[in-house]
């Protein structure tokens, strides 16, 4: 719904700034101000911050000022700067953030394989979405 | 040519003094000022050239705005000077852009130098906005500037001005108005002009008309600053603190409530910070402040944010939210039945529902009516997004039957089957839909209304068991097509409760005649349980007889009993399907039920019935309990239904199957 925006423009006044949290497409978790929005959903983050979830733990990497293009743009809220402290999530490096991603990733690739295999011999296929050509 | 040389060099001066005065920040703009001037010079130029094409890059230029490098200086200049200078006096209508049908762009959408989507810089000119083509209402207009804006803080500019007394709109103007009614454009001018008449005596920007009341004479101490943030002007004009922004009109309410309380809060801090409650200097020089540790805050002004809202709350806008909205409308119709209950039940404290309040729309018909020159013989071929053509003849050939592989005609014979389906979900859908319809309309309409839903439901019938209106439905064949697809099985399932007794109780037969065989297709979906329920729904509606009929149709006896085979498949098939066996011991309780209640029983319709139930029991007798499958519920009258017919030994053997 479009009125979500007419909420954090609005907030754009207010003197204190507010953090959002901006969900792409792509999975990734980006945090800044908004400085700037538009009706594609356009965004200007000014300091922003991509943060990596794994687990219970987190990791930011600074990232500066992002321009993103509506299209992408999954949601986007207000972070609420008082709760904002206030997360069981501990925050952890950089390095070890993307460690733990990497050994995520592998991880679920390997059940997947798995998965995949046996199925294979149980002589049973997951038919992929875009083979299925009824509803 | 003496006047005319002189001529000339006015212009040329005009235009030099013209582009420096104009601070142009552009660079290509800038460049091309450098290198424009000397060409202006040379070669005899024809004053009278600029005289008539005036009027066309006049209004030309407005649409374009500073972005636009391509325009050369030349043209931005003519536009800067005559409005201004000496054509004040000339007549508007002359101004005026040639009728639509004879322009040069024909039957194309409005052309638009700068995309719709361009956020405005300044206020715009209202003399330009009247010469849109733009034979809509409800389009958006691009807004249009002519210059880079004055300096922050200073007095209404004349455009402003312009636009309060031409009655347009402004962005700045827009946000004022609560709600969006109808065509937005006119009908808000009466209420902006009201509402701005108040505000125009006061020598403040047009910021200032958010806040409301004008305030006293602080503003105009605060405009003598000039604060290097960009847009912190605005702080200068911090409103009164009780001051209830009215551009918030458009927000959910919920959220006005949370933006009022978090405002409240700053101030609250605010006044602890400074010591002094409502000191306009404290507030002012605390937002400074704030502002020199963050200078980014507020880039865009409150202008540009009220643009977006505008836009948004327009996309919003609909002719017929049941249609565009359905799952919105629909959420909230639920919950307000269900707030309405709780309501009915205690007698707790009406809870809020607000809404987001969207604006509605009055349906505009257009009518699109092709360009047409008269004198000529027919019409000009030009395809645009109004008026689409068509290109090419495709042809549909359908080809012969013998050309077809098997494999072929099972493909074109599935694809069939789900046109059906789609089309009956159609009208589905639609019959669905009558209901609210039918609250919706008037008197007289609603026969017509119910007249309607009766031949949709006909046809939906008739879609589903084949078109074919033979004096007995020939075959099975359709529906079964129907059933083995799941949206199908879904749909059936929706339909049943539209259906007259009889149909549904013919679509049940149709299905337990052929229940194997769709328990084997139904293998992957699964979907089959759904049709429990609608079938249960009909079978406490059916009478002994067709109860008797369908179990005849699950066991799969012909009429005449024949000697029972040892293994009936056909059953087997049925009591190892968890949809089966759930169908067949609801047709079992229900026809203990219709036994139990009707005191005089047919000696016939008892012999078939007994007879059934010693082959179903039978059955269940035989098969392993491994094998059977566990149903959705047991009906708890089974026990007594079997007791009749077997001896003690065997009821408790079954009583363990039933768990």
């Amino acid at each position: 719904q479009c009125f979500i925006f007419s909420i954090t423009v609005n907030a754009n006044l207010t003197s204190l700034p507010e953090k959002h949290l901006v969900l792409l497409r792509d999975g990734r978790t980006l945090i800044g101000y908004l400085r700037s929005i538009d009706q594609f959903a356009n965004l200007v983050l000014h300091q922003t911050v991509e943060r990596i979830h794994v687990g219970k733990k987190y990791g930011d990497i600074p990232r500066g000022i992002f321009v993103v293009r509506g299209e992408n743009v999954v949601l986007l809220g207000e972070i609420d700067l008082e709760k904002e402290s206030d997360t069981p999530l501990q925050q952890v490096s950089i390095e070890e953030i993307l460690e733990e991603q990497r050994v995520e990733q592998q991880a679920k690739q390997e059940s997947e394989k798995l998965k995949v295999q046996a199925l294979k011999e149980r002589g049973l296929s997951i038919p992929r979405a875009d083979t299925l050509d009824e509803y | 040519m003496e006047l005319l040389g002189h001529h000339e060099e006015n212009l040329a001066e005009r235009l030099s003094k013209l582009v420096i005065e104009n601070e142009l920040e552009d660079p290509a703009i800038m460049q091309a000022v450098q290198t424009q001037p000397p060409m202006q010079q040379s070669g005899g130029l024809n004053s009278s050239i600029w005289d008539g094409s005036a009027v066309l890059r006049r209004f030309r230029g407005p649409l374009l705005t500073q972005e636009m490098p391509s325009v050369s200086v030349l043209e931005y200049a003519m536009l800067q000077k005559p409005p201004q200078g000496q054509e004040d006096e000339r007549d508007l209508s002359e101004r005026a852009l040639p009728r639509r049908s004879s322009s040069p762009i024909i039957g194309s959408p409005p052309v638009r130098a700068v995309p719709i989507g361009t956020p405005p810089k300044q206020a715009t000119m209202p003399n330009f906005i009247q010469q849109i083509l733009c034979p809509k209402p409800v389009h958006i207009r691009a807004p249009m500037q002519q210059r880079y804006p004055s300096p922050y803080g200073e007095r209404m500019s004349p455009n402003q001005l312009c636009n309060v007394s031409a009655g347009r709109m402004s962005p700045s103007q827009f946000a004022r108005v609560s709600g969006l009614v109808g065509s937005p454009l006119t009908s808000m001018n009466p209420k902006l002009l009201q509402g701005r008449v108040g505000q125009m005596m006061a020598p403040a920007s047009g910021f200032r008309a958010f806040f409301g009341a004008p305030p006293p004479p602080a503003p105009p101490s605060s405009q003598q600053q000039h604060p290097p943030c960009p847009g912190s002007h605005l702080q200068n004009l911090r409103p009164h603190p009780q001051m209830f922004r009215p551009d918030t009109t458009h927000l959910h309410p919920q959220h006005r409530r949370l933006l009022h309380q978090r405002q409240q809060q700053n101030r609250n801090q605010h006044r602890s910070l400074n010591g002094s409650a409502g000191d306009r200097a404290g507030h002012r020089s605390s937002h400074q402040e704030q502002l020199r540790k963050d200078p980014y805050a507020n880039l865009m002004l409150q202008r540009e944010k009220d643009w977006v809202s505008k836009i948004q709350m327009m996309q919003l806008q609909s002719t017929d939210p049941y249609l565009d909205d359905f799952y919105y409308q629909n959420y909230f119709q639920k919950l307000e039945k269900v707030s309405a209950a709780e309501e009915m039940h205690g007698d707790g404290p009406k809870k809020e529902r607000t809404k987001l309040i969207t604006p509605q729309v009055a349906k505009l018909e257009h009518a699109y009516k092709p360009v047409q020159f008269e004198g000529s013989l027919g019409k000009l071929t030009v395809s645009s997004v109004n008026n689409p053509r068509k290109m090419i003849d495709a042809v549909v050939t359908s080809r012969s039957e013998d050309d077809e592989t098997k494999e072929k005609q099972v493909r074109d014979k599935r694809r069939q089957t789900l046109v059906t389906i789609e089309k009956t979900y159609s009208l589905l859908l639609d019959v669905e839909d009558y209901e609210r319809r039918y609250l919706l309309s008037l008197e007289g309409e609603r026969p017509a209304l119910m007249e309607e839903r009766k031949q949709k439901i006909c046809d939906m019938y008739d879609n589903l068991r084949g078109k074919t209106p033979g004096q007995e439905r020939p075959s099975d064949d359709h529906f079964v097509q129907i059933m083995c697809i799941r949206k199908g099985k879904r749909m059936v399932a929706r339909i049943l409760p539209f259906l007259s007794t009889e149909q549904a109780a013919d679509i049940l037969m149709a299905t337990a005649r052929n229940l194997p065989f769709l328990i084997k297709k139904d293998a992957q979906d699964e979907v089959l349980l759904c049709l429990l329920r609608p079938f249960s729904l009909v079978l406490y509606h059916l009478p002994l007889g067709t109860v008797t009929s369908l179990l005849q149709q699950l066991a799969n006896l012909p009429q005449s009993a024949t000697v029972p085979a040892p293994a009936n498949l056909h059953l087997t098939a049925v009591l190892q399907n968890k949809f089966g066996l759930s169908l067949l011991y609801l047709v079992l309780s229900r026809g203990e039920e219709l036994q139990n209640s009707s005191a005089a029983m047919e000696l016939m319709q008892d012999n078939q019935w007994t007879e059934l139930m010693s082959m179903a029991t039978r059955e269940l007798l035989r098969i392993p309990e491994a094998a059977l499958a566990k149903p959705v519920s047991t009906p708890s009258n089974l026990l007594s239904l079997f007791s009749r017919y077997v001896d003690q030994q065997k009821l408790n053997v079954l009583e363990t199957k039933l768990q």
